[in-house]
């Protein structure tokens, strides 16, 4: 097809070779060529958070960033995230909790989130909040995400505390 | 339909521009990616600045004054020590651009690019008296930046200029407070306040109240000495309303955005005077 491009990107650790314009969005890109769906199009303009993936490791907007700018950067989206400790705590948080209901916005906040709680020792619920402020929820009214996060920080802080006990 | 190109020098950016008059400059694309996506804008090419070292980074000149790269993430200026006294405020404006993950790629240089009248840094930067370093076919050039901003969304960048950086003078050591009304954390300001103690007086500018930022200097000549008079101030005030060329829009009406700017930039001037 016209205008396509063929190019290389390393998505969740791999070297994907991508025929696609080169103006297509690291989320059209992610989603309709490389069948990796956890980023969702929710708004397409940076505003609702549901495309947020990991360039060179930092959280940024799927839909806002161009594949093409991507090349020689290392992209993660929550697929690679499987098997990270922080966001398998915030998965099973997010379960007890009920912070998931329809689904939609979920991947953009565990990779969100996991990177709040990567950066920060104990973040408060005004830092959990403020760090989720750019990722609409129209179901849960935030109060089971917040709840599944600050359980998450808990969970990971006693598993540290274990581990440390184990080894002494 | 456009190509991506990824110069990595200032000049190879340049260089391409002027081959390529329909070409656009990107720097973090958290606004302009956003104008593609909702096919306000065409381009056959954009050109991302990403890659280009030169454009990075905060750094203190030999004089004392502060040079922000053009790329530098809003995340960065917000946590940059440089950044202190009457210049702290830029630091407070930064962090309060959208949110956590849009300040991982927006960047000083695209918006002063974009140049929104809403948006958070273009109050600090008059205040402070920066200058916008650009740079184009003829070289670099340094222009303050209230003569960069012309009108609505319209500034004195010429085709192939890009904003290389933002050059900033050495800081004072009076305090400086960025005053934000929104309607929610994140978004653009209704109105927006810019203040910094400078010797016994202040310099402000007041930010989504026009097409650039509000500032009135003999206003702020006649007012210096009389911070602590309440008249004096309400009479300062009144002159940045003179000013004013608000619109209604989804933040407000313009009416509203009047009645804020002498309640927002009295609170200001008693941030940076301690309640004198």
């Amino acid at each position: 097809m016209a205008g396509k491009e063929v190019f290389a990107l390393r998505i969740n650790g791999r070297e994907r070779e991508v025929f696609a314009r080169s103006d297509a969005t690291l989320l059209e890109v992610l989603r309709d060529d490389l069948a990796l769906r956890a980023a969702k199009r929710g708004c397409n303009q940076g505003v609702c958070g549901a495309c947020t993936v990991l360039l060179d490791g930092v959280p940024v907007r799927g839909c806002l960033t161009l594949a093409g700018a991507c090349t020689g950067r290392e992209v993660t989206t929550l697929e690679g995230l499987a098997e990270d400790p922080i966001t398998r705590a915030l998965q099973e948080t997010m379960i007890v909790s009920g912070g998931v209901q329809c689904g939609f916005c979920t991947s953009g906040m565990l990779v969100t989130a996991r990177d709040l709680v990567a950066q920060t020792v104990t973040p408060t619920e005004g830092d959990i909040r403020k760090a989720l402020s750019g990722n609409l929820c129209r179901c849960t009214g935030y109060v089971r995400i917040v709840e599944a996060v600050t359980d998450a920080v808990v969970a990971l802080s006693q598993a540290n505390t274990d581990t440390r006990e184990a080894i002494q | 339909m456009s190509f991506v190109v990824s110069p990595t020098s200032v000049d190879e950016a340049i260089a391409f521009l002027v081959d390529n008059p329909e070409a656009r400059p990107m720097s973090g694309g958290a606004s302009l990616v956003a104008m593609k996506n909702a096919r306000l804008i065409e381009a056959s090419h954009f050109v991302s600045l990403a890659r280009i070292d030169s454009l990075r980074g905060i750094r203190r000149n030999a004089d004392g004054s502060v040079t922000i790269g053009g790329m530098v993430p809003h995340r960065d200026t917000a946590a940059c020590d440089l950044l202190d006294g009457d210049l702290r405020m830029i630091r407070q404006a930064a962090g309060q651009i959208a949110n956590r993950v849009v300040r991982n790629m927006g960047t000083i240089g695209g918006a002063v690019a974009n140049a929104d009248p809403a948006a958070d840094y273009l109050p600090v930067l008059v205040c402070a008296d920066a200058q916008v370093e650009i740079t184009g076919p003829g070289g670099k050039r340094l222009l303050p930046i209230r003569d960069y901003l012309v009108d609505w969304y319209e500034t004195a960048l010429e085709p192939a200029e890009i904003v290389t950086g933002i050059a900033l003078p050495p800081a004072g050591s009076g305090p400086s407070v960025y005053r934000k009304l929104a309607r929610t954390p994140g978004d653009f300001a209704t109105v927006s306040v810019a203040c910094a103690r400078d010797g016994d007086g202040v310099r402000v500018a007041v930010g989504a109240c026009g097409p650039a930022p509000l500032r009135a200097p003999e206003a702020e000549r006649a007012l210096a000495g009389q911070l602590d008079d309440p008249a004096a101030v309400a009479a300062f005030c009144e002159a940045l309303v003179a000013l004013a060329d608000p619109v209604d829009d989804v933040r407000g009406s313009a009416e509203y955005r009047l009645t804020l700017i002498p309640r927002m930039v009295a609170a200001a001037i008693r941030d940076v005077t301690g309640g004198l």
